[in-house]
């Protein structure tokens, strides 16, 4: 995997004024992406071919613009925030920072270990059961699989579903599906943590769980950066936060006066 | 090299791969009652289809015809499954490279690995057909390991090639599947190479699996050597296709998650 690590001291062009050095560091990222309307850029051998011989009367390939120029800093141990419609390109920075897709423009650090929960149990295997799944949900996750089996016991407990772990994963609730998989990823420790919409998927008792789990990893040091369309959550616990709208950056600061712009925006 | 890099990625990801490995090998016949019987019970279901047909029916005359197809085709049977697998790998496990950090080139490998395990796990049934064939078993076994690590490398480079053409190019399996079954036929594993017209033979063994099935024959059926001149140049084109392979899935590696 491509290594994004950078030493501390070197910060670059900073976006607010911060206490400690950013422990993640998004600067001037754009993206875009081939349309997948058919006969535009969805390629079959077929396209291939014919592009390649008449090269002149080829269409130009149609292209969404998903981010442009959009910087973030999180500084070491705060909470970040990215709020702003369904299709502002929310999901497609985390997957960049992830480094699921690599940016056409800009650049991406961060430091130590970063764990991405981008969807909940991303790869579980309906046929295999809960104890499977946590082995290589947690790997994919950075675990090594000693830390796994270490802390299965822990995992098995916070997910509270001892019963049912050696059970196929295709027989769970949604609410146990979620919650097994929310502790595994709570078990990873990472350094950089990115939240994608999962603090409101939940009932009362798993958005509690949530609450405590970013409380925790906060007062650890860990730098968070959630993706919400839970205002409430993303004021109760950001201290910074970016509005995307239409890919770029619309507005930022602290995070009451960016929540409360962005709700005048539909009073209007 | 951009070989080199991608070892270093597997290396590092080994106890994932084997987790993979395992999940595959399990859920391959998870609910089924013969369950892991049925890895050894497929080939042999084959091999006596094909020595009816070609036996009986078409009065094909050849000592131990039943132990030397199933020689080759076991063999082939890893090939095979490695190489359809292996290619819709990336496209199966869609979800997990573009929600997690997921590297892709370890879903090749675990295709490739699996069947490998299920090659070896089908080797003493192989050695028990031949007990019963009669065939004495001489030191040219010795040559397995060597002739199977080569079959390796050149499973993992066209699977390597194929499963990435197949993310942009999704034509690529169904082609792949047409041009698997005349493969099949074009290899000497139900014929032997002797009854290829000579015009013909170095197709039957310039297409990389016949110079392998041929090899595993020669040590297996015939007690003979390998062809070491020919493998040796199997090696050789092997890891030239390795790096071919890993240079086209490098070249569309960075595009996966936008096309899955």
């Amino acid at each position: 995997m491509r290594s994004r690590r950078r030493a501390s001291g070197d910060v670059g062009a900073r976006v607010h004024p911060a206490s400690s050095p950013p422990a993640l560091e998004v600067s001037h990222v754009s993206k875009r992406f081939r349309s997948h309307r058919q006969g535009s850029g969805y390629s079959t051998l077929k396209s291939l071919f014919l592009g390649k011989g008449r090269k002149q009367s080829a269409p130009a390939q149609s292209w969404h613009q998903a981010l442009t120029d959009v910087s973030l800093v999180v500084p070491k141990g705060e909470v970040g925030g990215v709020i702003g419609r369904n299709g502002s390109g929310k999901t497609t920075l985390l997957k960049l920072i992830t480094g699921i897709y690599r940016p056409d423009e800009g650049t991406i650090r961060y430091e130590g270990r970063l764990a991405s929960l981008i969807e909940l149990g991303a790869g579980f295997h309906p046929d295999f059961t809960g104890r499977e799944n946590a082995l290589i949900n947690g790997m994919v996750l950075g675990m090594t699989k000693r830390e796994i089996l270490a802390r299965m016991d822990t995992i098995i407990a916070y997910a509270e579903i001892e019963e049912f772990i050696d059970e196929p994963v295709r027989t769970y609730s949604t609410g146990m599906y979620m919650r097994l998989a929310f502790a595994i990823a709570v078990n990873v420790e990472p350094d950089v943590l990115l939240l994608d919409e999962i603090l409101s998927v939940g009932d009362e008792q798993f958005a509690r769980k949530c609450a405590h789990e970013i409380e925790r990893f906060r007062a650890s040091g860990t730098t968070i950066l959630i993706v919400s369309h839970d205002l409430e959550a993303v004021k109760r616990y950001c201290s910074h936060v970016i509005h995307l709208e239409d890919g770029r950056v619309r507005n930022e600061g602290p995070a009451v006066e960016v929540v409360e712009a962005y709700r005048a925006q539909f009073a209007e | 090299m951009g070989i080199l890099t991608t070892m270093k990625t597997c290396w590092r990801h080994r106890a994932l791969i084997g987790a993979l490995v395992t999940r595959q090998l399990n859920a391959r016949y998870r609910g089924s009652i013969l369950g892991f019987f049925w890895t050894f019970l497929n080939p042999i279901f084959l091999m006596l289809i094909y020595a009816l047909v070609f036996r009986v029916y078409m009065r094909f005359d050849m000592d131990h015809y039943p132990a030397f197809v199933f020689a080759g085709l076991l063999p082939w049977i890893w090939f095979t499954t490695s190489m359809s697998e292996g290619a819709n790998s990336l496209i199966a496990n869609g979800n997990l490279i573009t929600r997690a950090m997921f590297p892709p080139e370890i879903l090749p490998v675990v295709a490739v690995i699996a069947n490998l395990m299920n090659f070896v796990f089908t080797i003493p049934v192989l050695l028990v057909v031949f007990l019963i064939s009669g065939i004495p078993f001489g030191w040219q076994l010795a040559w397995l390991p060597v002739i199977v690590a080569i079959q390796c490398i050149f499973t993992l480079a066209l699977t390597f090639l194929f499963a990435a053409l197949n993310v942009p190019f999704r034509d690529v399996q169904h082609l792949l599947t047409n041009a698997l079954t005349f493969w099949f036929f074009l290899c000497p594993i139900l014929y032997p190479l002797e009854r290829v017209p000579d015009a013909l033979k170095p197709v039957a063994l310039g297409n990389g699996m016949g110079t392998l099935i041929t090899s595993y024959q020669n040590i297996f059926v015939h007690q003979q050597g390998p062809g070491i001149a020919a493998l040796f140049a199997m090696l050789f084109g092997s890891i030239l296709l390795l790096i071919l392979g890993d240079a086209v899935f490098r070249h569309y590696r960075d595009t996966f998650a936008e096309y899955l």
